[in-house]
Parts: structure tokens; sequence; C-alpha cells
């Protein structure tokens, strides 16, 4: 079991190397990321992600369990991240060893969905406006027309 | 009295208050959860649209039935509707 919850970037590689081992004849690895949508309030230029830890963690584990003993995985990798995510930025990998390909597609979805479902951890979109700046009318300005 | 109970705020929850934590005093004898919702709500009323579709959470552990009783010392989570992914 290899769980996080981290204010720093999830190294993608290293999540192919957790997953490593004999009997696993199926890895699925599934990279969540942070698009750049333009939304009324702009482009999303990052994400905001709480989480209430001792909770949360301790659903990761469930989650863990629950999908050695449903999808008979080997091994699970279960990241998120907190804070500050930026646009392109992974926020989540989830992963999960089977013996074959068909159990692997199915626990690492299962992990997924229930992640998004059942773990305390919230986002906040920050978005940058499309607008262009209004041009400034300073005192100076004022002045010099005057 | 003893220690007051530990309430944590998060997502709307948290903008609603103002807040990401707070101290409540309860009796020694401690008050059913959604009691404790209702005196959240009476001291902060933007509370209440955001406690509509929460979870409450009494020690890490969520609220099965509403009389369970908060005890002075407890941690007592106010979860809305998760979003991680």
């Amino acid at each position: 079991m290899s769980i996080r919850l981290t204010p720093r970037p999830l190294p993608v590689a290293a999540a192919w190397r957790e997953l490593e081992g004999p009997g696993a004849g199926g890895v699925v690895v599934f990279v969540g990321r942070i698009r750049p949508d333009v939304s009324p309030r702009g482009r999303v230029v990052a994400v905001n992600y709480e989480a209430h830890a001792p909770v949360a963690l301790a659903r990761f584990r469930a989650l863990d369990a629950r999908a050695r003993r449903r999808f008979g995985a080997i091994r699970v990798v279960l990241w998120h991240r907190v804070g500050r995510v930026r646009a392109g930025e992974a926020s989540v990998v989830v992963g999960a060893a089977c013996g074959h390909r068909a159990e692997a597609f199915a626990a690492a979805r299962y992990l997924i969905e229930d992640l998004k479902a059942t773990v305390p951890i919230w986002k906040t979109e920050r978005a940058r406006s499309a607008r262009p700046p209004r041009p400034r009318r300073g005192r100076r300005a004022a002045r010099s027309s005057g | 009295m003893g220690r007051p109970v530990r309430v944590l705020l998060f997502a709307m929850a948290r903008t609603a208050v103002g807040r990401s934590e707070l101290e409540w005093t309860v009796p020694p004898e401690g008050i059913p959860a959604t009691e404790l919702a209702r005196q959240l709500v009476a001291a902060h009323p933007r509370l209440a649209a955001p406690l509509r579709s929460s979870r409450l959470v009494r020690n890490g552990r969520y609220v099965r039935r509403p009389t369970e009783r908060v005890r002075p010392g407890d941690e007592f989570a106010i979860h809305p509707p998760y979003g991680g992914g």
C-alpha cells in the first residue's frame, strides 16, 4: 500500500515503481491533472485542495483494503495533492497491480471513483480573468490633459 | 465545563463562517450532534445552507444517529460534499 496526501508534486513515474512486483500481470495507473478550463470567471490557473487529513487517510486505507478484497489487487497506489496545484500539474494518482488486465482496470476505476465520492477532500478553483485590464486614469493623466 | 469541542469547518462551511476552526462549549454530559449543529447555525446563520448538504463527523467517524452525543474535548467536523480528484 502506498498512500500520500501531500503538498508536493506527485512523481508519476514513481507510481509505476511502487506497483512493480511478481504476480502483477496487469498494472493500471490513472493520473488526474488540472485542466486550464475557461469559465465565466476566467481561465483556471490553479486549484486549491484542502482535506480533513486523518479521515482522508483512513478512507485511503479502506479503499486499499477493498481493492484487494474485491479485485484481488496485489499493490495499490493512492496519492492526492493538497494546497495549490497549478494548471497542468497532477492532482491525483491512483494505481492498481492485479493478476490480469480486467481486474486492474476495474480496480483503478473503482479507486478513483470512490476517492472522489468518499474521501474528504475539497477543491476551490483559482481563475484569472480573461478580460483586458481597464485603462488607468490617474491624477497625472488628468493634469496633463487639463 | 471541561475542554471545549473543537469544531472543524471545510470548503463551503469554512467560507460561511469565515474561519476553519472554532471552539464550542458543551455541558459535561454532552449534547446531541444535531443540537450542536443547530447551535452553530444560530451563531452563524450563513452556515445553514452548507449544513443541509453536509455530513457530520465526530472524532473522525461519521455521525450515524442524530442523538449521538458530542462531549467536551471531542472533535466535531462539518463535511460539505467532497470534491477531490
